[in-house]
């Protein structure tokens, strides 16, 4: 079990919201869409793979099965979920200290919910909350965001320059390669395994690699 | 200036960088605490010469030689701490810096095990002179030795890596010595560390330190409105309130134990001078802008006076800097150095992503352009930032090898070790993804391999269609010999351990 894989930490939050408070909620994710600029904060933090914010009403609770018995809830739920780089100290701090009004914007209207400053509470309010991840598939451990961004600017620019220039005169194809690499300047980071994201994570992944070395 | 702090409560190397003030030479002792009761007794005698931040550096009846004292995990253990007040540390400290090397990028010839020997000991407490003169670091430095004596219960621990009196390389050290670095006549002390930089310009600020706004500027926090305001107290010292609104969470039980007190990164940092100027004259004969410009790009900062790359990328520019600087007086010459943000450079097209101090205080520049992303412009910087009290140690006998006793020793203080100094070193340093560079590690203090050099892009104007600079083989330029994690406390909790009266209920 690990919330985390590669460089990357999967984090699930689940929030009751009284019912009769959820179609406030909707309206302020609709309007959140709708008015330019609200999500720049989120968008700028280049941590984060993605975050999605779920309504699940009381009377949808997923069942695994149509034969397992339908809960009674009290409460609707509101369901975060989030993928990004690095440790989780690290993305709830970069959360309450970039965006804290937007976090205050979503979350007010849950229980309890004691505002994202002072840090300690809203630390508490997510652990609290949290469902570690049972099972979590990384596809690309050691990339970041940043990363995939970056190779995918590099695959397009490369097409393109390769479509372009390929038959150019040895001139003309320095000129546009060294355009090329101008376009391309922030996109050439290297792509390594490091940094770990916490130590006992690693006591953990270095146990089960020693482990599988002996089982062969 | 909002706070007023209890500056006779505070030592005195917390407020202020010694160096700075006309201490130009430092001695470091490390003792082992081998009986609880007369290890206090003698925590006690030091502490009654411990250099508080209310005493006076400069002028006629100023100090002419200070003493600070703080302590590791394992040596408030030895001190007999209650476990109630020993549980309430932070797990950084507990850990220690050598468990911390995987964090800290501490490999290859910056492991531990390579580390100078009195790193295997049992290092419990700490003692810093910083005097200006050598011999009154000396004459303290004796009055400590007759302390131990007196007292006994503890040890002052061997094994530094130096010289001996005649110059011979040695081992086995009681103690670390520093010293600012001197010109060419040998009389006149410089702010610069062996590679040639100028060090410490950029310290932060923090409210209660200064009434003088004008030190505030570039070395505070940025504001929306562009003006720079002092950091929260609570960001360097315990028992004050910090940039999230809250008392810090890293402090023990009791109060009286953990205010006013701090936490203090000592790293024994060696320069591989020969390996950098090869480098450096190897990489600048394909740089278009020459040797000193090439070095700026490492450090953002230029090697003859500190000028900012940001107000100076090119000769051109610099030269005119120059003559600006050249006839300022002390307070415009100040404010040159330090009142700039990479917000006027958000490309790196003049000082570049992989640059020293770029990547150890952003200035509010990580929100990349995008207007109001972020609830302030530092809101991912303000929660990092350190204050550096450090001098560099040896000499350079051979500007073209890397052997001897020669660097820095870094010491940096912060309320949370973990959120702080550890994150510095390992995002900002030794990682790029805050600045969108991938794994590209900053050039001077990265933990470069050997097998697998690293490299870094020196951006260019964006569009002008000329290519970026490429480094490559960047070589291991600075190895940690040594270090370890303290809690500095307050005088008045000093008292309480000494007189074994620390009770958190």
């Amino acid at each position: 079990m690990s919330n985390i894989a590669g460089k990357a930490y999967a984090m699930n939050v689940i929030t009751p919201i009284p019912w009769y408070k959820v179609w406030l909620n909707r309206l302020i994710f609709w309007a959140a869409l709708k008015i330019p600029n609200v999500l720049n904060g989120l968008l700028t933090l280049s941590l984060i793979h993605y975050a999605r914010w779920v309504i699940i009403p009381r009377d949808k609770f997923p069942r695994l099965d149509p034969s397992q018995p339908k809960e009674d809830l009290n409460y609707s739920y509101m369901l975060f979920f989030s993928n990004f780089n690095g440790s989780w100290d690290q993305y709830v701090d970069s959360f309450t200290f970039a965006i804290p009004s937007g976090l205050d914007l979503f979350w007010k209207m849950n229980v309890k919910y004691p505002k994202s400053v002072p840090l300690t509470p809203f630390h508490n309010y997510i652990q609290h909350n949290q469902i570690d991840t049972a099972h979590y598939y990384n596809a690309y451990p050691m990339a970041a965001s940043n990363d995939v961004k970056s190779a995918k600017n590099v695959k397009k620019a490369l097409i393109d320059f390769n479509a372009a220039s390929s038959n150019k005169s040895p001139d003309e194809f320095l000129e546009d390669y060294n355009k090329l690499l101008n376009q391309l300047q922030n996109d050439f980071g290297e792509m390594r395994p490091t940094p770990i994201v916490s130590l006992a994570a690693q006591a953990v992944k270095e146990r089960v690699m020693e482990e599988q070395r002996q089982s062969h | 200036m909002t706070q007023n702090l209890d500056l006779t409560d505070i030592q005195g190397n917390i407020v202020k960088a010694y160096g700075s003030s006309g201490f130009f030479k430092a001695r470091y002792l490390f003792l082992r605490v081998d009986d609880g009761d007369k290890g206090r007794d003698f925590v006690g005698a030091i502490t009654s010469k411990v250099t508080s931040a209310n005493e006076k550096l400069k002028g006629d009846d100023a100090l002419t030689v200070t003493t600070n004292m703080a302590f590791t995990y394992a040596g408030l253990q030895a001190l007999e701490l209650p476990t109630a007040s020993l549980v309430g540390f932070p797990s950084d400290f507990v850990m220690g810096m050598s468990k911390r090397k995987d964090i800290l990028g501490d490999d290859g010839p910056s492991d531990p095990k390579y580390w100078d020997k009195i790193w295997q000991e049992k290092v419990h407490i700490w003692i810093s002179i910083n005097g200006k003169t050598s011999d009154v670091v000396e004459e303290r430095y004796q009055w400590i030795l007759q302390q131990i004596k007196a007292t006994g219960g503890v040890t002052l621990l061997r094994g530094h890596c130096g010289e001996d009196g005649n110059g011979n390389a040695v081992d086995d050290l009681p103690y670390q010595d520093a010293s600012v670095l001197y010109e060419k006549d040998g009389v006149t002390p410089t702010a610069k560390e062996h590679f040639g930089y100028t060090d410490g310009i950029g310290d932060p600020v923090f409210d209660g330190q200064t009434n003088n706004a004008a030190r505030v500027i570039g070395r505070g926090k940025l504001t929306r409105s562009g003006d720079w305001v002092p950091l929260a107290t609570g960001e360097f010292i315990l028992g004050h309130v910090d940039e999230a609104m809250e008392y810090p969470q890293t402090a023990p039980r009791p109060d009286l134990l953990s205010n006013n007190g701090t936490y203090m990164v000592y790293r024994k940092l060696h320069e591989n001078v020969g390996t950098f100027n090869k480098f450096l004259d190897e990489q600048s004969k394909d740089y278009p802008g020459g040797k000193e410009l090439l070095a700026a790009k490492f450090s953002g900062r230029w090697r003859d006076n500190g000028a900012p790359l940001v107000h100076t990328p090119d000769n051109e520019s610099k030269a005119e800097w120059d003559k600006k600087f050249a006839a300022a007086d002390d307070a415009t010459q100040k404010r040159m150095l330090t009142d700039f943000t990479y917000n006027e450079d958000i490309s790196g097209a003049k000082c570049p992503f992989s640059a020293h101090t770029r990547r150890i205080n952003p200035r509010g520049s990580l929100e990349y352009g995008v207007k109001d992303a972020f609830h302030t412009p530092g809101a991912l910087v303000d929660r990092r930032r350190i204050l550096r009290r450090g001098l560099p140690y040896g000499k350079v006998k051979d500007e073209t090898s890397d052997k001897g006793n020669h660097g820095i020793i870094f010491m940096a203080l912060n309320a949370d070790i973990k959120r702080q100094f550890e994150f510095v070193q390992q995002q900002w340093i030794n990682y790029a993804n805050d600045f969108k560079q991938g794994n590209d590690k900053e050039v001077l203090l990265g933990n470069h391999s050997s097998k697998d050099p690293g490299k870094v892009v020196l951006q260019v104007e964006p569009g002008s269609g000329k290519p970026p600079h490429f480094v490559n083989n960047i070589p291991r330029l600075v190895e940690t010999r040594g270090g370890d994690y303290f809690f500095i406390p307050s005088i008045g909790a000093l008292k309480l351990i000494a007189g074994g009266l620390v009770d958190p209920t």
